[in-house]
Order: structure tokens, then C-alpha cells, then sequence
């Protein structure tokens, strides 16, 4: 199972889990339905593209509402903590949340318990927490862009928006050094995959691959496009891709999808979703 | 002191936590009381405690003590993205509408992307009081520099 979990900006939506399921734009998770193309939603349509084009069983989600108060947060920390060993996902991508240090590092101590430990992923403010909480290692796969790799390399700070002036200047040119410094005090992941106008994949401190066309400079302007990869790695690692391929594959698709669908500044995420599909094909994926 | 208790309450009221602890060493400015908060909520704290409770500031216990303030504008044809830390907002050189918002990692970002994205710059709502965390205020930041940018006609 694929298990995606993150909050959606709604003030009242208490946990709901299950399988998802497309209709029209939104989904749906048990019976409640939301637009496919924010935050959250972004990432398991982008999942569900690749497990639909696959042919492969959709994502099952945990969610919760939150508009950055924590409590939705909260909501799936605890749940997780208590339910994960149950669950037993064979990929758990964690996503949009509060980064709130020690119930990630509590929720890691309950994935020691479980009878087979996920594929670990996590993008957006679960990355954060992961980092924060020095639990960063235990993790399989982190996405972030380059301000974000500059908080992973930054060994002190707990937030993006309090990372080192010195590491955030290098980050235009220097990603590879930033990649190494992660890895060197713990900050990074098994497997990095950092989004931006070159896409560096790295492992054990070092980059394996570099990514560059198409060049889509567009794409960073669109809200949604990290969440799009994240999916799509959730996706292919499910579908039995090796880590390393995944990754290489959905920032590839990625750039294709905001290739063949004209993306510009003013471009909605969902539109690149529908082209993902197409992207996998080109690619020879499908 | 007075102040650091009653914001101990102020905050207890509004739902946030705050431990009343001693400042660390590195930080004392004449003090001898501080409030011990979860960092990544500082726009709502400050927020919350506005009005109400005089505060010198507000710092992380580690790493940089301030705010990261670098700014960058991109220029694309018919649209400008500014950039501040790790968020960015997009807007229309010809009408000034704010078309897209991206970056950041906060519950309160896809909020903020469905409060903000069609509206324009000069009426929106600043994001620092529309938001919750750090990744808000960085957006705020990135939302005042956009305006200057409209309001002062550097479009090219």
C-alpha cells in the first residue's frame, strides 16, 4: 500500500482515510472531496496518474484539515504513531504538516516497530520536522528545492525561513556543496532529489545524476510542482521502481509534463497533471 | 517579567503553548523572563501577542537569529516572481493580479495559495495576518517586495 498522509486547508475536517478516487477535478477520499490541484491534493493526483497508467492499485490517504493552526496536523502524528504498525504500508509519503519536532521523532520511533519498514518519504513541512528532529537519515527519500537544501545543509537551523545567509547566497551555484554538507551532519536523506533549474540527485553525499531538459523555467513558478514529483516517486517506488530510477524518472516527467502543456507563470498545477501520463509514455515508461 | 506572564496567558487563551523558562545567556537583553514557543508558529504568536503584551522579540534558540530577508525578483515576459527564502509569489506586469504562489512547506500554504491567487496585490490580505507560520511570513515578505514592484512601475 501506498500510504499518502497530509493536511488539506480546511478549518473543520476531522481524519479521513481510504482509497482515493478522481471525478472530474477533485477527489475523493471517503466522502469527502477536494481540488486536485493543492498542496496535499497535488501530490496524490500526480500518484494517482502514474498508479492509473501503471495499472497498479491507487494510493490510500490520511488526511486531515488544517490552515496552519497544527491540530490537523496533530490529528495524523497521533493516529500514525498509534496505527502505523497496523497499516503496514509498503510506502508512506508524508506531506504537508506543522513541523512539529518530537511527535515526528515519536512517530519514528513507532516505525522501529513495524513488521516491515516502509519506503520513507516526505516533502514540504514533514521534511522540515524530519530535518529539525535529526531523524533526517531514517528517511529513504527527501524533495527539496534548493532553499530547502540550503535549511537541510545548515546544521543549526529548524526552518527555511531561519536558515544562514552564507548557505542560502551559495545556493544559486553551489547545490553540490550543499548536498555534501547535508550529508555530512545528518540532514539529508538516503536519496536527495533537489528541484530546480537543474535537478541533482544525490546519494551518500554525493550526486549520482543531473537533470537539465527540457528547461521549463516556468515550472518554479507553479504552486504544485514539488508535490507533482513527490507523488510521482511515491507511485513508481510503489510500483517496484528502484528509489534512484524513480526519483530520475519523476523530475524527467516533470519537466516534459510542464513542456507539452505550455506551462507559464500563470499555469494551475492541475493542467501539468494531465500531462503526466503522456510525459510517462514519451519517456518510454509506459 | 509582568509581561512574560501575562503573555504565558494571553497565549494559553488563544490555544498555543508557551513555557515561561530563563532566556539563554546568548539572548539576554536586560530580561530575566522569556516565553519558550514552537518557532514555526511565530506569525500567529506574534499576532496573538500584539496589542496585548510587550515582547522584545522574537529568536530562535540556535543558528541564525534572524530572519532570512534576501529577496530576488525574476522577470518572465508578462509576469514577475519574487522570491523570499523559500516562497515565491507570481503576479501579472499588466494587471498586477497575483496568478500564482509556490514554495514553502506549511499547512497553511495551500490555504494561503486559495486566499491570495486571484486576487490583487494592493487589496489582498497580507499574508502575515492571514497565515499562521514561517512560511507565511516568508510569503508576506515576498508579497511586500511584489508590491513595491507593481506600485513603483519596475515591471522590466
Amino acid at each position: 500500500m501506498i500510504l499518502i498522509a497530509g493536511t488539506v486547508p480546511a478549518e473543520n475536517l476531522d481524519l479521513i482515510q481510504g482509497k482515493v478516487e478522481k471525478i472530474g477535478n477533485s477527489l475523493k477520499v471517503q466522502d469527502y472531496t477536494f481540488p486536485c490541484g493543492q498542496g496535499t491534493g497535488a501530490m496524490i493526483s500526480s500518484c494517482l496518474e502514474v498508479t492509473k497508467a501503471l495499472g497498479f492499485e491507487p494510493p490510500y490517504a490520511l488526511l486531515a484539515g488544517d490552515i496552519g493552526r497544527g491540530q490537523g496536523t496533530r490529528r495524523i502524528y497521533q493516529y500514525l504513531i498509534e496505527q502505523v504498525t497496523n497499516l503496514k504500508p509498503r510506502i508512506l509519503a508524508l506531506h504537508y504538516c506543522l513541523p512539529i519536532v518530537r511527535l515526528m521523532q515519536k512517530l519514528c520511533e513507532a516505525l522501529k516497530e513495524c513488521s516491515y519498514r516502509p519506503l520513507l518519504i516526505a516533502d514540504a513541512g514533514a521534511m522540515y520536522a524530519a530535518k529539525a528532529a535529526g531523524v533526517a537519515p531514517q528517511f529513504d527519500i527527501f524533495t527539496p528545492d534548493p532553499s530547502e537544501m540550503a535549511f537541510l545543509a545548515d546544521p543549526e537551523a529548524v526552518h527555511p525561513a531561519y536558515v544562514s545567509r552564507y548557505l542560502f547566497e551559495a545556493l544559486a551555484h553551489q547545490v553540490p556543496e550543499l548536498i555534501k554538507r547535508a550529508y555530512a551532519h545528518g540532514g539529508a536523506a538516503k536519496i536527495l532529489l533537489v528541484k530546480g533549474a537543474i535537478d541533482y540527485i544525490a546519494t551518500e553525499g554525493r550526486v549520482v545524476a543531473r537533470i537539465e531538459e527540457p528547461c521549463v523555467p516556468e515550472l518554479e513558478c507553479i504552486g504544485g510542482t514539488g508535490d507533482t514529483i513527490t507523488g510521482m516517486v511515491a507511485a513508481l517506488t510503489g510500483a517496484g521502481y528502484d528509489p534512484l530510477k524513480a526519483v530520475i524518472v519523476s523530475a524527467q516527467v516533470n519537466r516534459l509534463a510542464g513542456r507539452l502543456s505550455c506551462a507559464t507563470p500563470a499555469t494551475r498545477v492541475d493542467k501539468l497533471i494531465e500531462y503526466i501520463p503522456v510525459a510517462l509514455r514519451e519517456l518510454g515508461n509506459i | 517579567m509582568e509581561e512574560a506572564l501575562k503573555g504565558e496567558r494571553v497565549l494559553k487563551k488563544a490555544g498555543y503553548e508557551g513555557k515561561l523558562v530563563a532566556p539563554p545567556p546568548s539572548l539576554r537583553k536586560g530580561c530575566d523572563l522569556a516565553l519558550e514557543i514552537e518557532l514555526v508558529e511565530q506569525t500567529v504568536i506574534a499576532r496573538t501577542l500584539q496589542g496585548q503584551v510587550s515582547y522584545i522579540g522574537i529568536y530562535p534558540l540556535e543558528g541564525s537569529a534572524e530572519l532570512l530577508q534576501i529577496v530576488k525578483v525574476v522577470h518572465f515576459p508578462e509576469h514577475v516572481m519574487v522570491k523570499a527564502g523559500n516562497m515565491k509569489i507570481v503576479f501579472a506586469k499588466t494587471n498586477g493580479m497575483i496568478v500564482n504562489i509556490s514554495g514553502g512547506g506549511c499547512p497553511d500554504v495551500p490555504y494561503l495559495y486559495t486566499r491570495l491567487v486571484g486576487s490583487h496585490l494592493e487589496t489582498a490580505l497580507r499574508p502575515r495576518d492571514l497565515g499562521f507560520t514561517l512560511c507565511a511570513l516568508m510569503l508576506d515578505r515576498a508579497w511586500e517586495e511584489a508590491l513595491s514592484i507593481w506600485k513603483g512601475g519596475k515591471l522590466s
